[in-house]
């Protein structure tokens, strides 16, 4: 029994260093910006001091009044990975946004641009 | 309308049968106004078809937008060309040119912001599917409720606009099913808004946007986007 739990805490603090290693070369290598690695960090902490604090989990049970102190846990990140989803959501919807913006104006610079190069062409030919 | 210079925008979508119809029949009732077709990335001759016709400015959008974003950059090219009117003639031939004179009228008695061409306000009304009919209804009872407004066709995108609309509607227009969300904007911006009835043309091809899998989604995405409009305080 107490094998086992050292087991799935090991592999806890194994998986935290992974995401919070892949998030640090992530962002090095600019394939993520700061400003949403920072969630992802806290995410990492929040497995790894989980996985060392062995009595944590279950104080966290007793605090929200759920027996088996494991669901509690995997509630808590359930309530995590929604809200982080709607946080991509936003994201999603700004970019929609600055996306549609800049197609309109490309479509309309490029209209400007082909009556510009008439008017040259135009008075070129005079 | 009679004094100022007005912008008719087309947007098309894989309209290369309809759209010189369209132009063709713009030029013939309307020949003072300039036109605009915003080509919303056409997989077809749309643009090369448009571009046919002589005098006729075409918008080629990079990615498709959708209708409301492509209608939005005839506002914005209304805007920043200092346009007075603009009217939304769709590309696949439905509104007709010619009841561009009804919502001028509309506009001079009424003195509003935006004139919606109706087609239930007419005796030769427009023969549509019961489904659409059902949901029209439900629009036509958030209006009332929402505004005090009645708008018998809320769906309808034959507008006419004047200068304040444009210059409102080129900041905010919604993106897909723009139609009834834009009355709500317009009137939370304190623009009035008038409806005319009008003739409509069944299409002459393609597919309406609405399919049978589609409305129910367009039904609530309407909805709420109109209830989420009108608690809106900040612009």
């Amino acid at each position: 029994m107490i094998m086992h739990i050292d087991k799935i805490h090991l592999l806890g603090a194994i998986f935290s260093f992974v995401i919070l290693a892949a998030v640090f070369v992530l962002v090095r290598e600019r394939h993520l910006k700061e400003k949403y690695s920072l969630v992802w960090f806290l995410i990492g902490l929040f497995i790894l001091v989980m996985s060392i604090f062995e009595g944590l989990i279950d104080w966290f049970g007793d605090l929200i009044g759920v027996y088996y102190a494991p669901s509690a846990f995997f509630a808590l990140l359930i309530a995590c990975a929604y809200l982080l989803l709607l946080n991509m959501s936003v994201s999603i919807s700004h970019l929609k946004t600055h996306n549609k913006a800049l197609t309109q104006e490309l479509g309309l610079t490029k209209l400007r641009l082909e009556e510009l190069e008439k008017k040259v062409n135009g008075s070129a030919d005079d | 309308m009679e004094n100022g210079k007005t912008l008719i925008v087309i947007p098309a979508y894989n309209e290369q049968n309809n759209i010189l119809g369209v132009i063709g029949d713009i030029r013939a009732n309307l020949p003072d106004a300039d036109i605009l077709v915003v080509n919303d990335c056409s997989v077809d001759a749309t643009a090369k078809m448009a571009r046919q016709a002589a005098g006729v400015q075409v918008v080629d959008l990079p990615c498709n937008l959708g209708i409301g974003g492509a209608v939005q950059t005839g506002f914005k090219y209304a805007r920043d060309r200092g346009y007075d009117y603009m009217v939304q003639i769709d590309g696949d031939g439905q509104h007709l040119p010619r009841e561009v004179s009804k919502l001028a009228a509309a506009m001079a008695a009424t003195g509003s912001d935006m004139v919606i061409g109706s087609r239930f306000l007419d005796v030769r009304s427009f023969r549509t599917s019961w489904q659409r009919r059902i949901g029209i209804n439900i629009f036509r009872r958030l209006f009332r409720m929402l505004l005090g407004l009645t708008i018998t066709d809320g769906t309808s995108g034959f507008r006419l606009y004047n200068r304040r609309s444009i210059e409102v509607l080129a900041r905010f227009y919604p993106s897909d099913y723009p139609e009834p969300d834009a009355i709500v904007l317009l009137h939370k911006h304190g623009l009035a808004i008038a409806e005319v009835g009008v003739a409509m043309r069944a299409r002459e091809s393609g597919h309406s946007s609405i399919t049978a899998l589609k409305s129910p989604y367009y039904m609530a995405k309407v909805t709420l986007s109109i209830i989420l409009s009108c608690s809106r305080t900040r612009w």
